[in-house]
């Protein structure tokens, strides 16, 4: 599916979720994404760190809800406790298959999304790697020069950033020196389509999701 | 042949000659053109310069003399992203594109291949053009192998060369160069230039900056050099003579380490990887206190290796400093022994001024070679004692190369593994923070292990010399 029709179901899916509480539709969204999760293959690994991981916040909406609520109500509970899983799993199902790179280049493209944003978006995604590094580099900088920086050390972050605004100052004449004008007229060389079918499963999808909230409880 | 076809031809024949003389004579043209950063210092001060298009023009000078803000101005980078500027540039209608100093930091996309698209989408190319270029591009730098692979993992030679190979595909008609080879490989310094040159035969305009001379000879048209603030031509048979000089290449010869040499390191079917296989060695020694060589092409692993040394990347098998592991030493402790000079200078920065930074190495230093005085001594001997207030990132890259050293000579290492201690610097320089290394390791009896394509100024007073090759270093005599 094109990108950015992908993205924007999973926005308006959640949105609606977020508006409607209904713990069927909830589960039926969980049980497709996980259907469609395991239908490409993703790692066991994978799955089950997305699975563990929002745990500790769906327990506390579930726990706040539950047993420290003045009138506990264990439908409510349920329910707002797994839109946390619909929110990540949703999400999950967008990043599969898509890159950064697709999706800045399909918002340029389909939504005239500036150039400049896109592409500004996208330079800072990949420095991150970058920083990673840049990060590590300065711990060990630090200590061969007697300097232990922690992982919550002010020194650490205030060089990480001194590094990160210089490659942003880089980043910017890098751009403009690869023929990057802000405003100007652009190329297609990838282009990212948006087909019929697109507009097909995501009309319905939606709609059965809007049918499943509105019908089921 | 009648009259006036006669006529006719020798029309042709004049006007052909009249556009030859037309193009030979278009000239880049810099008139009293001034340049500051800030309101006090000013880099380029009234320069006049004319350099001719279709040609391959080298720019050389010391450290931090302004070659990159030269190049940056004529990129038409600077007054827009900093400084300010009077007097004229103009290009002859030229469109150009330049390569950075560091090139690594010029990618907007993670590959090659994404960037190459990126650039070309901003020069509205079809998809047809882009896989033409793309081609062309690649056979040029020879980066096949490397098109999909993440920028962020390759090695600063192989950086430079997709640097270029983004630029080819631009086909912009002046190319700015700088410092375009500082991490290449000798053998692919020498094939790089030769396409420069072929590429100057295709009309293109060539501006280099370069601190290292050779490989230039018969191939560099014109020779400028920063004197002071001023820009001066050289005159053909001077030019020559200074590229010949830099042409002799010394021999040099090493000694081959001893059987019961006391052993700093000792490796044991050790393997690092990064992304590839890099070293995959059986056993290696490495002598204490000796000062080993190491060369290889670009992208072999030598700066994987230093790493590995460092901690900061995993290998299998052993590696041991003084019979220990160094996976079991504590990291903290270990690197107050072991330090490693980075490739880029401001990698090793941790303060903001230059004199913050002098102060924190005394902070820690126990030894008895660099006396505050000695310090201070030091620091004019570089050059670097009127800039105690600056910012370390506004130092140029070759000052910042200087500090870098000093700071690490000053701190109490009995290990440095040094990559690429000459990128940068000039010939003056080079031979001055040379001069500081060596006296250090004898007085100290530290051990250094360094990385290195430059080898004027080092080769004659390293002990050994380590050539890393298909993933295996062997010591060697030559």
């Amino acid at each position: 599916m094109n990108p950015s029709f992908k993205f924007f179901l999973a926005l308006i899916i959640s949105l609606e979720i977020s508006l409607k509480s209904s713990l069927c539709t909830n589960l039926l969204i969980i049980g497709f994404a996980l259907i469609y999760l395991i239908y490409k293959h993703i790692k066991l690994k994978n799955l089950l760190l997305t699975l563990l991981m929002p745990l500790i916040a769906a327990f506390t909406v579930f726990a706040t809800l539950y047993w420290f609520a003045p009138q506990p109500n264990l439908q409510n509970a349920l329910s707002l406790s797994s839109r946390v899983y619909v929110y990540t799993l949703t999400i999950y199902c967008v990043s599969i298959g898509t890159t950064a790179t697709d999706l800045a280049r399909s918002f340029e493209q389909n939504f005239h999304l500036p150039s400049k944003f896109a592409y500004g978006v996208l330079a800072a995604l990949n420095i991150v790697p970058r920083m990673k590094t840049a990060v590590k580099q300065i711990r060990t900088a630090g200590m061969m020069r007697g300097v232990y920086l922690s992982f919550w050390s002010p020194v650490l972050y205030f060089k990480a950033i001194l590094v990160a605004l210089n490659s942003a100052e880089n980043l910017a004449q890098g751009m403009a020196s690869h023929g990057y004008q802000e405003n100007a007229k652009r190329s297609v060389i990838v282009s990212i389509p948006i087909k019929k079918s697109d507009w097909l499963t995501a009309s319905i999808i939606l709609l059965l999701v809007n049918l499943a909230l509105f019908t089921l409880k | 042949m009648d009259n006036a076809s006669e006529g006719k031809t020798k029309d042709f024949t004049s006007s052909g000659i009249l556009l030859t003389i037309f193009l030979v004579t278009k000239l880049i043209k810099l008139n009293n053109l001034t340049f500051s950063y800030d309101k006090e210092n000013q880099i380029l001060t009234d320069i006049n310069l004319k350099i001719p298009t279709g040609e391959f023009s080298l720019l050389v000078g010391p450290t931090g003399c302004g070659k990159s803000t030269l190049l940056k101005i004529l990129a038409d980078l600077y007054p827009k992203f900093a400084g300010h500027l009077s007097g004229t540039v103009t290009l002859a209608g030229l469109k150009s594109a330049m390569m950075f100093q560091s090139a690594g930091e010029q990618f907007t996309m993670a590959t090659p291949r994404e960037e190459i698209i990126f650039a070309l989408e901003n020069l509205c190319l079809t998809k047809a053009q882009y896989e033409k270029r793309l081609n062309e591009a690649v056979l040029f730098a020879q980066i096949d192998y490397l098109l999909d692979q993440k920028i962020n993992t390759m090695s600063g030679g192989e950086q430079q060369r997709v640097a270029l190979a983004v630029l080819i595909a631009m086909n912009v008609d002046l190319f700015l160069l700088d410092e375009p080879f500082a991490s290449c490989d000798p053998a692919a310094r020498k094939f790089l230039i030769a396409k420069l040159a072929h590429l100057r035969d295709q009309g293109k305009t060539i501006i280099v900056s370069d601190h290292v001379l050779s490989g230039y000879e018969g191939i560099c048209d014109n020779l400028f050099q920063f004197q002071g603030k001023k820009i001066v031509q050289f005159a053909p048979d001077e030019k020559e003579q200074l590229l010949q000089k830099s042409m002799m290449a010394a021999s040099y010869s090493f000694a081959l380490p001893e059987q019961n040499e006391p052993n700093c390191f000792t490796l044991q079917n050790t393997r690092i990887y990064q992304n590839r296989l890099l070293l995959k060695q059986e056993h290696l020694n490495i002598v204490a206190g000796k000062t080993t060589l190491i060369t290889g092409a670009n992208g072999v692993g030598k700066t994987s290796l230093f790493n590995a040394l460092t901690k900061m990347l995993p290998y299998s098998g052993s590696i041991t400093y003084h019979n220990q592991e160094i996976n079991k030493l504590a990291t903290r402790k270990y690197l107050l022994k072991v330090g490693q000079i980075f490739q880029s200078a401001s990698d090793q920065f941790i303060n903001v001024s230059v004199a913050d930074e002098i102060n924190l190495s005394k902070k820690h230093r126990t030894n008895s070679f660099f006396t505050d005085e000695k310090i201070n001594e030091t620091l004019s001997y570089l050059e670097l004692d009127s800039l105690l207030d600056h910012v370390v990132y506004s130092l140029s890259g070759g000052q910042q190369k200087k500090l870098q050293i000093l700071l690490m000579l000053i701190s109490d290492q009995d290990v440095l593994l040094i990559d690429e201690p000459l990128s940068g610097l000039d010939a003056v320089s080079a031979g001055k923070v040379m001069t500081l290394l060596r006296k250090s390791q004898k007085t100290r009896n530290q051990t250094l292990l360094i990385i290195s394509h430059e080898l004027t100024n080092l080769a004659d007073w390293c002990d050994y010399h380590l050539v890393f090759q298909d993933q295996h270093l062997s010591y060697t005599n030559k």
